[in-house]
């Protein structure tokens, strides 16, 4: 385990006040806010930028942090000396459990042990939240996916550690952005004899899909037609996750309008709906023939588009 | 895989967390939720016979407040004026994939 030098990563000295700790923080921190910011690796420097703070900011795990640190560099090997931690006491580090879950080893192995032995015993295993990406297909027909999580455990010494797991999920069909899947008992253990295991609670996210946007469960997507096809109406086959389906532009549809086909989104009760955006495409004008049907349509139609109409 | 390793969960509708595994998830005390749904800041929330229920939309805004309120001591209605901005970003670029797709 690599040495983490929390100092630098907020770029503050060693011997910065409290208040120069969190103004470096917040610093970093609107530059980095995963939502706004334009740098690449937003996420991981939030993450990193969390678990330090989470440390300096807090009298108690900062002055344990100095003392244990002494003479590290960072990256360099690191291993606490053990019960190194006796004599201090940790108050709850204020972070959610995903934003904690997305902490280093190391911070887990120095603070991990000391949140073991705080807070009374829990009548039921904490129940773990967590977020599963899905492909869109995966609502149509359902799925089994393998998920893999990190998990907080706790070891027969009272300590903390994040263990991988990998655990098989059925996907039922119809599932929707947002909703939640509970895993009974999939959750942190029970602490003591006979004492139920929490849930695990996931979370459902789609990944973004190159055709379609999902909304609840109407699916919308563009709909390319030829100009006669919009023109005259025509009965056309849209591609979706669960096979085709015929759809029927009516006469005289124009780019931009929206068609509703009810309940060709994903399935459910009830089912979402199909939103087709009509995208009048011009087949090009790319040969002497071709050419002469544009003029000849330049010269029968009285047509100005900018005319308002 | 063996069919018997596959888990098969329960479904939980919209609405689904219960105050006590908001506040969990949030890594904040009940109280902390109280007092923002009295002032009205937590939207996607709904109280069937006094018994609060959340939805996941109502998880991220409150995800969100928490970090801003902590992280930048933003004042309660602060907190939760950003968070409405930053779902209506999200609902813009949802849209925006659509029309570049």
């Amino acid at each position: 385990m690599q040495f983490r030098d929390y100092y630098e990563v907020l770029g503050v000295p060693r011997d910065a006040t409290a208040d120069n700790i969190k103004k470096a923080f917040r610093k970093l921190a609107r530059k980095y806010h995963p939502d706004v910011s334009k740098e690449k690796d937003a996420e991981a420097q939030m993450k990193d930028l969390n678990e330090a703070y989470a440390v300096l900011s807090d009298t108690e795990k900062r002055a344990a942090y100095d003392q244990l640190g002494k003479g590290y560099q960072p990256g360099q090997d690191f291993r606490p000396p053990p019960d190194w931690d006796a004599g201090f006491e940790f108050s709850g580090h204020g972070y959610s459990p995903n934003e904690a879950a997305g902490f280093s080893d190391f911070f887990e192995q120095i603070f991990g042990q000391a949140h073991a032995r705080r807070g009374s015993v829990p009548a039921q295993g904490e129940d773990h939240h967590a977020k599963v990406l899905l492909e869109l297909e995966d609502a149509f027909s359902g799925a089994t996916r393998q998920i893999s999580l990190r998990t907080p455990k706790m070891d027969t010494q009272g300590r903390v550690t994040l263990e991988s797991r990998t655990l098989n999920v059925k996907i039922p069909r119809g599932i929707k952005a947002g909703q939640v899947i509970r895993l009974a008992g999939q959750g942190a253990p029970g602490i003591g004899g006979g004492v139920p295991a929490g849930d695990l609670l996931l979370e459902v996210k789609f990944k973004p899909h190159p055709r379609f946007r999902v909304e609840g469960r109407d699916l919308f997507l563009k709909l390319p037609v030829a100009p006669w096809e919009a023109a005259l109406g025509a009965v056309v086959s849209v591609d979706l996750p669960g096979g085709a389906v015929k759809v029927r532009i009516p006469q005289g549809a124009q780019s931009g309008r929206q068609l509703r086909v009810r309940g060709k989104g994903i399935p459910g009760e009830p089912p979402g709906d199909l939103m087709l955006t009509i995208e009048v495409m011009l087949p090009p004008a790319d040969t002497p023939r071709a050419r002469e049907f544009y003029e000849q349509m330049a010269k029968e139609f009285a047509f100005d588009p900018r005319q308002r109409r | 895989m063996h069919d018997e390793d596959i888990l098969i969960g329960t479904l939980m509708e919209d609405s689904w967390l219960t105050l006590e595994q908001m506040a969990a998830a949030c890594a904040v005390e009940p109280a902390w939720l109280i007092r923002h749904l009295e002032e009205e800041l937590i939207p996607h929330a709904e109280s069937v016979a006094g018994v609060w229920r959340f939805s996941g939309a109502a998880l991220i805004h409150a995800q969100r407040m928490r970090e801003l309120e902590r992280d930048f001591d933003a004042v309660p209605e602060l907190a939760a004026l950003m968070a409405d901005l930053l779902e209506e970003l999200d609902a813009l670029r949802a849209r925006l994939r659509g029309l570049d797709g």
